[in-house]
Order: structure tokens, then sequence, then C-alpha cells
């Protein structure tokens, strides 16, 4: 009996060697990270410049929140709307074809892999390089972000659509081949109806991101609301940082609600 | 949605037994004039226009065909913002996934019975999740000074309010039993918490944290531009002078350690769920 | 007329699911298929409308040869033969009278059936289906917010809504609970009598196949081993049919 207690004891399971190992890689690139990074630019006074930043920012600008012609924020916000949907549009629309490329219960593996590969090189290159390449193309402003956000989308959305067609339930097909349906007939029958949900949601979710990150675009001069953000943070206008931050916030918080409401319905129906 | 119905009265079939069934009216239409109307209206505001994409669309390429092939030979110049940017994110990712426990904890219904309190929590994590993370990056630079520092910050800042809602959502769909049984032999809620909720909770917590990390270091990229230190600045610099192959070096290199990072992460996280 | 002649199945792996299998089942009758897993009854079911091709002999239904069927004819065929799954195999994220819609697609003109346009009548005769299995007041509520047994009578009304002068079925009742079960049992029994469609379903619960069933087909390693009235299946049968291979050579 004691044997047996202590044999089992023996052969409990040793996973803490692994565990100490995986914690102390951590803990060695944990502290490389801490070293490396330079504290030398804090300044005495940083504490009261963010004390002025932030009274700034709850004091907003009124004149601008209010303020109905395009230098206003309430255009701002439309245009930048205006860029995240038909970015969001037009990178759905992309990403449709690469994903039925990608996925790997529909295309040979080394097409599948490739896809992906590309996909991913989309995903990398920082938003604000697509933006100078397009600004090429368009000129600066609106039309340009509208198509970097596109590219930016495309990365993700494709992603997600990957999964959802790698998910698809293909019993159904089975039951449509039976009742004498033709191959078309099986995708639009039985492919697109389970698909059609899961697309529409990943959109939605994706007008949620590029709402947010179309600040970035302000940076190349690539149209919306980030560049009059970043002007006026750059030259020190608290005041008007705070009330474009103020309409931003108020405008994504406003969406989010209402994607996530569409989203869920969409899900359980 | 039942000013809907009520605008647009269901439709009624009958049977030939007489027997009645009613179909609501789809949304369908109602979605479709919305995207058409958007649409067109996006596509006045942002001056979209089919004809100047496919004449002109062939400029987007000449940058891309510059950076190809990449100048190898700056690559010795990359190694140092490359590192940067990864130990921002790490250093971010992880100050900013610790900072938020005790908020999420704050903001889950089941471990805080006041509604009051949990709905403070929320808005506090959803307008911190609202705010832009280069708004972020750019601030911490006026406080920090350009480097390193201000972008550690941001990435913190954007880490801890992802990782915020995520982690308030786990906590609520997990099973209180043991919490409650906790509770009952007299220990504190911290500490019922931290034996009943956290082994629960941990290995999607962990998950998510890494899959944070691989967005970030995506992310940490462009926070330079704003002078918050990593491949940015190089990236920002290199665009400015037009050194378009070098440009393809830095972007390669970043494709690659992504790549590897993505693939060591993919694996932990496979092996924590 | 269903008619097997001396019909064989072998799988590329070399399994030989059906040997010479000879079985005719008239117009209207009431068959269930017995035997243990593995055994070949969902194969047998299979070949019928060539959801599975055969190696060997001759299907026939109502005269035609059904190996012989290609392509367009092979898809007019199947319109007069409905199939029931276990797992039902609906669409579950659109709503139940879109599913039994689906049964029409076949014989839509193209540019209907691209654009999912249906007449009146068409919907009418969906719902119609739907009634005669006891959910018209489901029809338009999704698909997965019903229950299993909810589940397969959808499926039944998509098949009743094809106008099928046979209807197959490959353990139907296997996921539901056994009321549930007895329910759905009870739709073939109604359609079988009322419609005069064939019934052929293969089945686990013995019990339900002899409550239910005319005619029981017991099949043991792909041979048919017992075929005759239900009302005469007895304790001897069943053991030919069940008893495994192990205490046979025991």
């Amino acid at each position: 009996m004691k044997e047996r207690i202590e044999k089992a004891y023996e052969s409990r399971p040793r996973r803490w060697i692994f565990e100490a190992a995986i914690a102390a890689v951590v803990l060695l690139l944990l502290i490389w990270s801490g070293a490396g990074v330079e504290t030398s630019g804090t300044t005495q006074n940083g504490g009261r410049i963010a004390l002025n930043i932030l009274s700034g920012i709850f004091h907003p600008d009124t004149d601008l929140l209010f303020n109905l012609t395009t230098e206003g924020v309430p255009y701002l916000l439309l245009e930048t709307v205006c860029i995240a949907f038909l970015g969001t549009i037009v990178g759905a629309v992309i990403s449709v074809p690469l994903a039925f490329l990608s996925a790997s219960n529909l295309t040979p593996k080394p097409v599948a892999f490739l896809g992906r590969i590309l996909i991913m090189a989309v995903r990398t290159v920082p938003a604000f390089v697509y933006g100078l390449m397009f600004i090429r193309v368009t000129g600066p402003g609106a039309f340009a972000g509208l198509l970097t956000m596109s590219l930016c989308s495309v990365g993700m959305v494709s992603k997600m659509y990957i999964e959802a067609i790698e998910d698809l339930d293909t019993k159904v097909l089975e039951s449509l081949d039976a009742a004498g349906c033709s191959a078309w007939q099986k995708i639009r029958y039985g492919i697109l109806p389970q698909l059609m949900p899961n697309f529409a949601s990943t959109a939605i979710y994706r007008f949620d991101i590029n709402l947010r990150d179309a600040t970035v675009l302000g940076l190349v001069g690539a149209g919306g609301i980030g560049a009059p953000l970043i002007f006026a943070m750059n030259s020190y206008r608290w005041n008007e940082a705070g009330a474009i931050l103020a309409g931003l916030i108020v405008l994504v918080l406003l969406v989010e609600w209402i994607s996530t409401k569409i989203r869920v319905k969409l899900a359980r129906g | 949605m039942n000013l809907y119905d009520r605008l647009f009265p269901p439709k009624t079939f009958q049977l030939e037994n007489g027997k009645t069934v009613k179909q609501r009216r789809s949304r369908m239409p109602l979605a479709v004039l919305f995207l058409v109307i958007m649409t067109y209206l996006s596509v006045k505001v942002t001056g979209f226009d089919m004809k100047i994409l496919i004449s002109r669309i062939n400029q987007f390429f000449v940058i891309l065909a510059q950076m190809f092939p990449p100048d190898w030979t700056y690559m010795s110049q990359v190694w140092e913002p490359l590192f940067a940017t990864i130990q921002m994110s790490l250093l971010g990712s992880v100050i900013g996934s610790v900072l938020v426990v005790p908020f999420a904890m704050l903001a889950s219904t089941n471990v805080i019975p006041n509604k009051a309190a949990v709905g403070v929590m929320r808005l506090f994590l959803s307008i911190v999740r609202t705010l832009p993370t280069l708004v972020t990056a750019l601030i911490a630079t006026y406080i920090f000074g350009l480097g390193t520092l201000a972008g550690t910050t941001a990435i913190a800042v954007f880490t801890f309010a992802y990782i915020g809602k995520i982690l308030y959502e786990e906590i609520e769909t997990v099973d209180m039993g043991g919490f409650e049984a906790m509770e009952a032999m007299g220990a504190t809620k911290t500490r019922a918490f931290i034996s009943a909720i956290i082994p629960q909770v941990l290995p999607s917590y962990l998950s998510n944290c890494l899959f944070c990390f691989e967005g970030n270091v995506r992310y940490a990229s462009i926070l330079g531009y704003v002078g918050a230190g990593g491949l940015g600045l190089i990236l920002n610099e290199k665009i400015g002078w037009r050194e378009y192959s070098s440009v393809g070096m830095i972007l390669i290199a970043l494709f690659v350690t992504v790549f590897f990072i993505e693939t060591i992460s993919r694996a932990a996280r496979k092996r924590l769920v | 007329m269903i008619q097997f002649e001396h019909v064989y199945k072998k799988y590329p792996n070399g399994f030989e699911a059906l040997k010479d299998i000879n079985l005719t089942i008239q117009q209207g009758e009431f068959v269930a298929i017995i035997g243990l897993s593995g055994a070949g009854k969902s194969t047998l079911i299979r070949t019928i409308n060539r959801m599975h091709d055969i190696s060997g002999g001759r299907i026939t239904v109502d005269g035609t040869e059904v190996m012989s069927l290609q392509g367009k004819e092979l898809r007019r065929f199947r319109r007069k033969i409905g199939m029931i799954f276990q797992s039902f195999n609906l669409i579950t994220r659109t709503t139940v009278i879109k599913n039994v819609l689906t049964a029409f697609v076949p014989e839509l003109p193209g540019w209907r059936a691209a654009l999912g346009i249906f007449k009146k009548e068409e919907k009418l005769s969906a719902l119609e289906a739907l009634d005669k299995v006891g959910i018209l007041e489901k029809a338009f509520v999704r698909a997965d917010q019903l229950s299993g047994g909810q589940q397969q009578r959808v499926a039944l009304a998509r098949t009743l809504a094809q106008n099928p002068q046979i209807i197959l079925a490959d353990e139907p009742v296997a996921s539901l609970d056994p009321v549930t079960a007895k329910q759905v049992m009870d739709d073939f029994k109604k359609i079988n009598q009322e419609m005069k469609i064939t019934v052929l379903l293969n089945i686990h619960h013995v019990d339900l196949a002899l409550q239910y069933a005319a005619r029981v087909v017991g099949i043991r390693n792909g041979e048919i081993v017992y075929d005759g009235p239900a009302n005469q299946v007895d304790e001897e049968v069943l053991n030919l049919i069940y008893r495994s291979d192990k205490e046979e050579t025991a």
C-alpha cells in the first residue's frame, strides 16, 4: 500500500523544471527590456506638463466642438467616419478572394501558405507607410486615407474570413446534394448563408477599429480628424486637442455600442 | 425594433386549411438602404474617384519597386531600433497587463455586487480604450521626453485598456462555486479571488496577453513616428530622405521579427488553452 | 419499387461493406434496417440515391438503373428521393422556411435561384410541409433556436416539400432523446400512411424499429441475414443479427 503511494508520488509530473525555465527566460527578457528604456529624456517638470495637458483636455474648446464649418469637429468626425466606412467596405471586398485562396480546406497547401504569407506581409507594413505611398497616387487628403484604411483592413479581415471558411459546416452540402442541387446551387444555398452573417460581423468589427485608428492617417496628411489633432497637440493648444478628443471618444463609444448590438443580433438571430 | 414592425406590419400567409402565420418584415431593405446612403455620402466626402485610382495606381508600385532589392548593408543600423521596439512592446505589455488586473476585478459584476461601481469602472476602461495610441504616445513624449520610455508608456496604456475588457468578461463567465466556498470558509475577497478565480482565468489571460504582445510589436513600429522610439524613428527618417531601399530593409526586418514572435507565441498559446 | 440484384460494395481500402444484396421494396412500404454499427446499414441506404457508388450488381428504382445516371439526370432522379440525416444537416443560421425552400432550388430558373426569389405558391407549399410536421408556428424563427426534435422535423418538412416518392432516413433519431425520437417516428408513420411514400430507414433502437416498421431487414457484416415482417422478429432472429463474430467462433 505504502509502496504504491510512494510510487505515485515519485511519478508525479515534474513540470516545475520546464516552468522554472520559462519563468527564467521571461524574467531575463524583462530585465533586458527594462535596461533598454531610455529615461534620460525625462525632465523635472514632466509632472507639471502633464497637469497642463490634463487641464487643457478637460476644458475643451467649445467653439471648435460645435463649429459647423468644414474646420469644426462635427465635419471632421463625419469625414473620419466616411474614410473608415468606405475603407472597411473596400477592404472587406478585397479580402473575400484573398481569404478563399488562403483557406486550407479549399486550396492546396502551398497556395494557402503563400496566401497567408502575403496577408501577413500586408499586415506588417505600418499604416503611415501605406499612407505615404497612396499620397503619391491621389495627392494628400481623404481619398488617400480611405485607400490606406482599405489596405490596413485587409490583413485582419481576411484572417477572420479564413477562420469562418475553415469552420464551414459541410454536412449541409450533403443534404443539398441528396436533394439534387448542382454545384453552384450548393454554394449559393449551402455556403453563402453560413458565411454572410460571419462576414458582415467581421466587417462591422473592423469598422470599429478603423474609426479608432483613423488618427494615424492624420500623421501623413491623409485626411480625417488625425491631422488637426496632432497639429493642435504639437503646438500645445490643449483646449483644441481636448475638443477633438472629446468628439472622437463620444463617437467611438457610440459606434461601438451600436456595432456590438448588431453583431450580437447577427450571431444569435 | 418594434417601431419598425409597426411601420411595416408583418405579412400574413394563409394556408388552404385556414391556418395563418405571420412573417415579420425583413430588416434587409433597411440595412441595404443604409449601406447605399453611407457609401454615396462617403464617396462624396472622401472624393473617391475610380478613374484616378485606375490611371494612377501604378504610382503606388513605384515606391514599392524602389524598396526592392533592399539595402542589405543598412541592416547593421536596424538592429538597435529593432531591439528597442521589442523591448518597448514587451515591457509595455507586461506593465499594462499586470496593472489592469485589480481594475478588471473591480469591473466584474460577480466579484463586485455594486452596480454603480462596476459601471464607473467599465466606463473608465472604455474611455481609455478609445484614446488613440498615437495620442497617448505624443502626450508621453511631452512628459517623459523623446525616447522609448514614452513608447513603453503608450503601449502599456493600450494593453491596459485592451486586456481590461477581455479580462472582466472572462472573470464574469467563471464558475463561482469555488469563490463562494472560499468566502464561506472565512477567506477575504482578495484571498478567495486568488485561489478560486485566478486558476480558472489564468490560461486565457496569459494567452490574451501574448496575443496583445504580438499586435504591440507591430504597433510599436508606428510610435517612433511621433518620437516615441523604436523602428518608426528610422522609418520616418528614411522615408523623409526617400531612401526607399533602406525602408525596404526595415520592413523586411520587421516582417521577419513579427513572423518569429507570432510563431513562438502561437505555439505557446496552443499549450495554454 | 426499389430493387437490389446481387449488389456488392467494396471501399477503396478493401473493406467489403455489402455482399450479394438482394432486396425488393414495393412502393409504400415502411422498412427498418437494423444491425450493428459498421454492418453496412448506412452504406445500403446511401447506394439507393447514389450518394455511394456500388462495385457490383444492379440497383433499379422504378426501372431506372441507378448506376447508369450521370450529372443532370442523376440530380433529377434524386429529386424524387428525399433524404434525412442523423445530424439534421440544416443551415442553422437562416430561418426555418428558408431551409424548407431550398427543396425547390433545383427546379428554379437560374436567375431566381441566384437571387433567392421564391413565388408565393412555393412559400405556401413550404408552409404546408411545415404544418404537416406540426411546426408551422416556427416558420420564421432561425433554425439554431429550435430543439433537436424540431430541427429534425424541419429536415422532414424540407424533404416533404420536395414531394418525393421515397424517403431514405439515415439514423434519423439517433441524436434525439427517447420522447422526441418517438414523436419523429410518429411523423414518419403518418407520412408513410397518409401520403403513401416509401420509408426506408436504418435505426439503432430495435424496439422503435419493431414498433413502427412493417418490415424489418437485418444486416450483419454486409449480408442480409433476416428479411421479414416486424412481428415475426424474435429473440432468435435478433441473436442472428446482433451476435458478434467473437461469439460465433467461440
